[in-house]
């Protein structure tokens, strides 16, 4: 397995983690009886609980983003160091972007995102 | 093909599937005048999907829960694949996952609680335990 795949393992679980958190907090705010239901009343999450639903609805489009030019990078076996590293900035700019987002920290959870986003772009450049 | 590549094909027909539901029931249901509005909520007093009443928002919400589910699945098949990390175990997972997303859209249609619930965390988990495996 090339190391960018890894990387697009260990964010798939990142995901998954922000999924577990967000249930959790659904859980906490809105019940879990209600959370089990066909959720016809259309009760939202509010305060950090909201955050967090923000944050993965936001990771889970930087993964239709990011997975796409991993998998051109492999099948097409262009990678390099640079796309490594492209793929591990991406990865640690996600990792710290979701605490910044669930503690409400402005701009600077704008600039962990923008990390991210130009590191997909540099995949996608460096695929061409 | 490998039998992830090709349940990762059924999951994606089912999706097409899900959204075939969601669009006809919805548009029987507040009609296509507002369905092919550029829909401003502005315009319609609220976004077009809390239009919906009681089984065509169900559907609307299990076409959406479904794409979260897809992309990490489709991952999972991805680095299964190519890491040539694929086994019996993760071709069971891709199955036990399809089996669970097929079934979790006629227990969101009647409400099935906790069912739905406990139908889409079997899926959750065929999705984490394929990643887990490509790593391994």
């Amino acid at each position: 397995m090339t190391s960018e795949l890894s990387i697009l393992a260990l964010y798939g679980l990142l995901v998954i983690l922000t999924i577990v958190v967000q249930a959790s907090f659904g859980a906490a705010q809105l019940g879990l009886p209600y959370l089990a239901t066909a959720r016809d009343e259309g009760r939202e999450l509010s305060g950090m609980g909201a955050r967090v639903e923000r944050s993965l609805n936001n990771s889970v489009v930087a993964l239709a983003l990011f997975a796409p030019a991993v998998l051109i990078l492999a099948v097409t076996g262009a990678t390099t160091a640079s796309t490594l590293l492209a793929a591990q900035i991406f990865l640690i700019a996600r990792i710290l972007y979701a605490p910044i987002y669930w503690f409400g920290i402005p701009w600077l959870r704008t600039l962990v995102w923008a990390a991210g986003f130009l590191a997909t772009i540099y995949l996608y450049l460096a695929a061409l | 093909m490998s039998t992830e590549i090709t349940v990762l094909t059924y999951a994606a027909l089912l999706q097409v599937v899900q959204f075939a539901l969601m669009s006809i029931t919805a548009n029987l249901d507040v009609g296509p005048g507002k369905t092919m509005s550029p829909r401003d909520p502005s315009r319609l007093g609220k976004p077009v999907q809390e239009l919906l009443s009681e089984k065509p928002g169900r559907l609307f919400r299990a076409f959406n829960n479904h794409f979260e589910g897809l992309i990490l699945f489709t991952i999972a098949v991805v680095v299964v694949t190519l890491g040539e990390q694929s086994t019996g175990f993760t071709a069971i997972c891709a199955w036990v996952y399809l089996g669970a997303r097929i079934l979790y859209v006629p227990a969101y249609y009647y409400g099935l609680a906790p069912g739905r619930s406990i139908i889409w965390f079997v899926g959750f988990l065929a999705t984490l335990f394929m990643l887990l495996a490509a790593l391994v």
